[in-house]
C-alpha cells in the first residue's frame, strides 16, 4: 500500500467554500482541545462565548472594519504582493486624522473635519504603502520584510508623539493625547450596545463598490490579477509593472488608513500609549480574513463575520477571566494551520493505492 | 491478448476536460522496436493521450497494458518505474539549476546514491551519441528553448527509458541535429526500444515513422503505414473538412521596396547574453513598411537576444535601434509597445500569455486594448472574434488558458500579437507547436499584414520552409552575426543551410 500525490488539473470542487468552513470549524474544534486540556476549560463553557460571540452586537464593529481590511488586502494579494503592513497602515491614518482634529481648526465644521480627517488619513495610509512600493519595485526588496518593519515605526512614531508634543492637558495622569472635539466623533447609530457609527457603514459599502470596480473593470485590475500569476508576460505586455507594484500598494495601503481614522474618530476619539496594545491588531486579523476570503471579495463581509465573532467570544474569555488577549491569537493561530493543511487538498489529489 | 511484441496497449481511453471531450474512446497499440508517429492538428487529444501515459492526468476510464499487463499509472514516478518517459512540449526543467544536477534530481527518484561523475560520464557519452553540445554546468534558464528540450531528451534516456514519448520536441531542432536525431532513434529501436513520436508534421512522421495513428477531436481516425498512403491521405484523415484550408498558396503580390519608408533599422548592435559574452555581436539590417525580413539559423545564435533587445527586454551595450527613425535604444518595453510593436516570444507561457488568466484576460492586460475602465464587450467581441478566426478550442472566453492545449494557447497568443501590430511585428518562431492548418493560417495572416495593412515585419524563425516562404528577404544569423542578406529572388535553400551552420 501506497499514498501518491496528484497535482488536481481542476480544483476541487466547491473548494473555496469547503476549505474555508471546514479550517474554521477544525481551528475552533482544536482551540477548545488545546484550552480543555492545558487550563482544563470545559468544552461547554467555552462553546457558550464562541456562541455569546456570534450573537454580540460589538461584534459588527470588527466585522466592518476587518470587512474594510480584508477588502484592502485582496486588492495587494491577488497581485501577489504581500501587504503585511495593515497594522502600521492603520498606525499611520490614525495619526492623520489626530492631526486633523487636536490641532487644526478644520474640527470646528463637522462634515469638513470629518472629511478631511479621512482623506489625510488616506493620504498617510496610501504614502506608508507607496515607500514599501517604491522599496520592492525599484531596489527588489520584499514588501513582507518591509511591511512588517514599518508596522513598528508607524508604531513608534506615534507612541513619540503621544508621550512628548501630542500629550494632553487632561489626561490624570495617563500618557494619551486629550479627546478629540466631540464636533468629530462619528455618529453612532442608535441600538443600544452597538459600537458601529453610520459613517463607518458608509465607508465599508463605498470601500466595496470601489473594490469591485477597480478589481472586475478596470484595466488596473486585470492588470493585478495577472501580476499575482505571470509577472513576466505582463511585462513584455508592454505594461509597467513597477508602477502596478507601487500603485497596489498605495491603494492598499490607503484604505487600511482609513481605518485608522475610523478607529479613533468612532470608537477611541483619543490615542493613549503604548499604542500596539489599544488597537485591537486589527491588521494582522485582516490577513487571516483575506486568506480565508480564497481572495474572493464576495466571501470577505463572510469570513470577517466569523472572525469578528471569534475575536469577540477571545474578548469574552479575557472579561470572564479565562485567558487574556492570547485567546484570540490561540484561533488565529488554529484556524490559519489547519486552512494551509487543508489547501494542500484543494490543489492536490490524495489517493492511497493498495497492493 | 497477449502478443509478446507489443510494448505498451491502450483500450477505449476516454478524457474529458469541462466543455470538451478530449479522448474518446481510443485505442492504440505500440509494438517493441516501432517508431509510432502521432498525428493530429492541434487539441486532437495527442498531448493528452501521452499525459495520460505519463501520469499526469488520469483517465475517466479505460485500461493501460504495458508488456501485457494491466498497469494503472497516476504519477510520473509509476510512468517511469514502467519504463515510460516523456519528452514535453514546454521542457519539465528546474532553471535554477544546472543541466546537471536537472538529470541528477531525474535520477534520485529511481535510484538513490547515484555518483555523480558517472552521471556527467554518462552525459557526455550520450551528448555525443546524439551530436548534442550541451554544457552540463550550465544553468538551465540560459538555453533556448530547443537546448532545453534535447536536455529533456538526455534526461528519458538517463532514466533508461523503454518508452520515449516525444511531444513536438523534434519539430523545431535544427536539421542537421534533426538528422542525427532520426538516426539515434532508430538505434534506440534497435536496441529495443520503442518512440511515440508525436508531431502535427506529416512529412516528418512520414518519413521516420513505422506505423501512423491519426486523431481527429479526440477519437482515433486511423492506423497506417507510411509507405501505404500519401501525405494527402493523411491529411484527410488529420483535417476532415478543413482539408481545404491546408494550402500552400500565402499570396504572391511582388514587394517593391518604398524609398525613405524604413520602419526598423538596426545600426552595428551588440548585445549581452546570459552568460556574459556578446550573443549578438554587430547585427545590421532595416525593415521598410509593408516588407517582410526573415532571420534563419540554428537555435541559440543570438536570434532571441536580438529579438529581445529591439523590444527592450534586454540591453543593448553598444549601436542603435531605430523604428520609424526615432532612437529606441534600451527604452522600456513600455515605449515601444506604444509605437504600436506586436511581439511573439519564445518561451510563450513564461512571457506571452498568463497561463491562469482567460482569453479575456489576456487580451484586456494589454496596455493598447484597455486603460481604466474596460469595456468588457468590446474584448469579448475582440475574443470571440480571435477564437472563430483561428479554431482555437476553448469552452468559452472566460476559461483559464493553462486548461486548453498547448496548441491552443500558442494560438491566442499569435492570434493577439497580430491583431494589435499596427507598425512592426517581431515574430519569434511564431508557428512554433501549431498545426499544418493554423501555421498555414497564420502565415497567410502574416503575409496579409505586410502587404495590405504595411506592417513591417521581422521574422524569426528556427523553421527554413517557413522563413523561405514567407519573407522579402532572408538574413540568415549565425553565432551572433547576420551573415548574409539576400533578397528572395536570388535564395537558394542548400546555400543558406550552409551558411546557417558555418563555423
Amino acid at each position: 500500500m501506497h499514498v501518491t500525490v496528484i497535482k488536481r488539473v481542476k480544483p476541487l470542487p466547491f473548494g473555496n467554500v469547503l476549505i474555508p468552513s471546514l479550517s474554521i470549524v477544525i481551528g475552533v474544534l482544536l482551540a477548545s482541545l488545546v484550552l480543555y486540556i492545558l487550563m482544563g476549560i470545559s468544552p461547554t463553557q467555552f462553546f457558550t462565548y464562541i456562541g455569546e460571540g456570534f450573537i454580540s452586537l460589538e461584534t459588527l464593529r470588527d466585522f466592518i472594519l476587518l470587512t474594510i481590511l480584508g477588502t484592502a488586502l485582496i486588492i495587494s494579494f491577488k497581485g501577489a504582493v504581500w501587504n503585511i503592513g495593515a497594522e502600521g497602515q492603520i498606525a499611520m491614518g490614525m495619526l492623520a486624522a489626530a492631526y486633523v482634529a487636536l490641532f487644526t481648526n478644520l474640527s470646528s465644521s463637522p462634515v469638513l473635519g470629518k472629511i478631511m480627517m479621512i482623506v489625510l488619513a488616506l493620504i498617510l495610509g496610501g504614502m506608508w504603502g507607496l515607500i514599501a512600493g517604491i522599496l520592492k519595485a525599484y531596489l527588489a526588496i520584499d514588501e513582507v520584510a518591509s511591511t512588517l518593519i514599518m508596522n513598528y515605526i508607524a508604531y513608534y512614531i506615534l507612541n513619540y508623539l503621544v508621550r512628548g508634543p501630542w500629550k494632553g492637558k487632561h489626561t490624570y495622569g495617563y500618557i494619551r493625547t486629550d479627546l478629540i472635539p466631540e464636533s468629530v466623533h462619528f455618529s453612532t447609530l442608535p441600538i443600544r450596545g452597538i459600537t458601529v457609527t453610520y459613517e463607518e457603514v458608509l465607508l465599508l459599502i463605498i470601500t466595496l463598490v470601489f473594490a469591485y470596480i477597480l478589481l472586475y473593470k478596470t484595466a488596473l485590475g486585470v492588470r493585478i490579477r495577472i501580476l499575482g500569476s505571470n509577472p513576466e508576460a505582463l511585462k513584455v505586455a508592454g505594461v509597467n509593472v513597477k508602477l502596478l507594484t507601487i500603485t497596489l500598494l498605495t491603494i492598499s495601503g490607503a484604505i487600511s488608513g482609513m481605518v485608522g481614522a475610523a478607529q479613533l474618530a468612532g470608537y477611541l476619539h483619543r490615542i493613549s500609549y503604548p499604542i500596539e496594545t489599544h488597537t485591537p491588531y486589527l491588521g494582522y486579523t485582516a490577513i487571516l480574513v483575506a486568506w480565508l476570503s480564497m481572495l474572493d471579495l464576495r466571501a470577505v463581509p463572510i469570513i470577517a463575520f466569523i472572525i469578528g465573532s471569534l475575536n469577540q467570544a477571545g474578548r469574552l474569555l479575557q472579561i470572564a477571566g479565562v485567558g487574556g488577549i492570547a485567546m484570540t491569537y490561540l484561533f488565529i493561530g488554529t484556524i490559519l494551520v489547519t486552512f494551509t493543511v487543508l489547501r494542500v487538498f484543494s490543489e492536490y489529489k490524495i489517493k492511497i493505492i493498495r497492493g | 491478448m497477449i502478443n509478446d511484441n507489443v510494448i505498451l496497449r491502450v483500450k477505449g481511453l476516454t478524457k474529458r476536460f469541462p466543455g470538451v471531450i478530449a479522448l474518446d474512446n481510443v485505442d492504440f497499440e505500440l509494438r517493441r522496436g516501432e517508431i509510432h508517429g502521432l498525428l493530429g492538428e492541434n487539441g486532437a487529444g495527442k498531448s493528452t493521450l501521452v499525459k495520460i501515459l505519463y501520469g499526469i492526468y488520469t483517465p475517466d476510464s479505460g485500461e493501460i497494458y504495458v508488456d501485457g499487463r494491466r498497469v494503472t499509472i497516476t504519477s510520473p514516478i509509476d510512468a517511469l518505474r514502467h519504463g515510460l518517459a516523456l519528452v514535453s512540449q514546454n521542457p519539465q526543467l528546474i532553471d535554477r539549476l544546472t543541466v546537471a544536477e536537472n538529470l541528477i534530481l531525474g535520477l534520485s527518484k529511481l535510484s538513490l546514491m547515484t555518483p555523480i561523475r558517472k552521471v556527467y560520464g554518462k552525459l557526455r557519452e550520450l551528448s555525443e551519441e546524439l551530436g548534442i553540445e550541451v554544457d552540463p554546468n550550465i544553468e538551465v534558464w540560459k538555453l533556448s528553448y530547443t537546448q532545453k528540450q534535447l536536455v529533456e531528451i538526455l534526461k528519458a534516456l538517463l532514466l533508461g527509458a523503454k518508452v520515449l514519448m516525444i511531444d513536438e520536441a523534434t519539430t523545431l531542432l535544427p536539421l542537421n541535429e534533426k538528422r542525427r536525431f532520426y538516426e539515434f532513434m532508430r538505434r534506440f529501436t534497435l536496441d529495443g526500444g520503442s518512440v511515440i513520436l508525436i508531431t502535427h508534421k506529416i512529412r516528418e512522421a512520414l518519413e521516420v515513422s513505422d506505423r501512423i495513428t491519426v486523431l481527429r477531436l479526440g477519437k482515433v481516425a486511423g492506423t497506417v503505414r507510411p509507405n501505404e498512403v500519401s501525405i494527402d491521405d493523411v491529411r484527410v484523415m488529420m483535417f476532415g473538412e478543413r482539408v481545404k484550408e491546408v494550402s500552400h498558396y500565402i499570396g504572391k503580390q511582388i514587394f517593391t521596396r518604398p524609398k525613405d519608408k524604413v520602419v526598423l533599422e538596426v545600426r552595428d548592435l551588440w548585445v549581452l547574453g546570459d552568460h556574459g559574452t556578446y550573443a549578438v555581436r554587430g547585427v545590421d539590417f532595416r525593415v521598410c513598411k509593408g516588407e517582410i525580413l526573415g532571420i534563419a539559423g540554428i537555435a541559440g545564435n543570438g536570434q532571441n537576444e536580438l529579438a529581445q533587445s529591439i523590444m527592450g527586454l534586454r540591453k543593448a551595450i553598444k549601436g542603435k535601434v531605430l523604428i520609424d527613425g526615432y532612437d529606441v535604444t534600451n527604452k522600456d518595453v513600455v515605449k515601444i509597445r506604444e509605437l504600436g510593436v506586436g511581439y511573439i516570444p519564445d518561451s510563450p507561457l513564461k512571457h506571452g500569455v498568463a497561463p491562469d488568466g482567460s482569453i479575456e484576460d489576456n487580451i484586456a492586460m494589454l496596455p493598447c486594448i484597455a486603460k481604466g475602465i474596460i469595456r468588457w464587450s468590446y474584448v469579448r467581441a475582440l475574443a470571440e472574434k480571435l477564437i472563430s478566426e483561428y479554431d482555437i478550442m476553448t469552452p468559452s472566453t472566460k476559461t483559464p488558458i493553462k486548461l486548453l492545449s498547448g496548441g491552443n494557447i500558442m494560438k491566442v497568443l499569435v492570434s493577439r500579437e497580430l491583431s494589435i501590430a499596427k507598425k512592426l511585428l517581431i515574430a519569434y518562431n511564431p508557428t512554433r507547436a501549431l498545426d499544418e492548418a493554423t501555421a498555414m493560417k497564420v502565415r497567410r495572416v502574416i503575409r496579409r499584414k505586410a502587404r495590405e495593412e504595411g506592417i513591417a515585419i521581422l521574422l524569426i524563425s528556427e523553421d527554413l520552409d517557413e522563413v523561405l516562404q514567407l519573407s522579402d528577404s532572408v538574413a540568415v544569423m549565425n553565432t551572433g552575426r547576420i551573415v548574409s542578406v539576400i533578397p528572395k529572388e536570388k535564395v537558394v535553400r542548400e546555400e543558406i543551410e550552409k551558411l546557417m551552420v558555418a563555423k
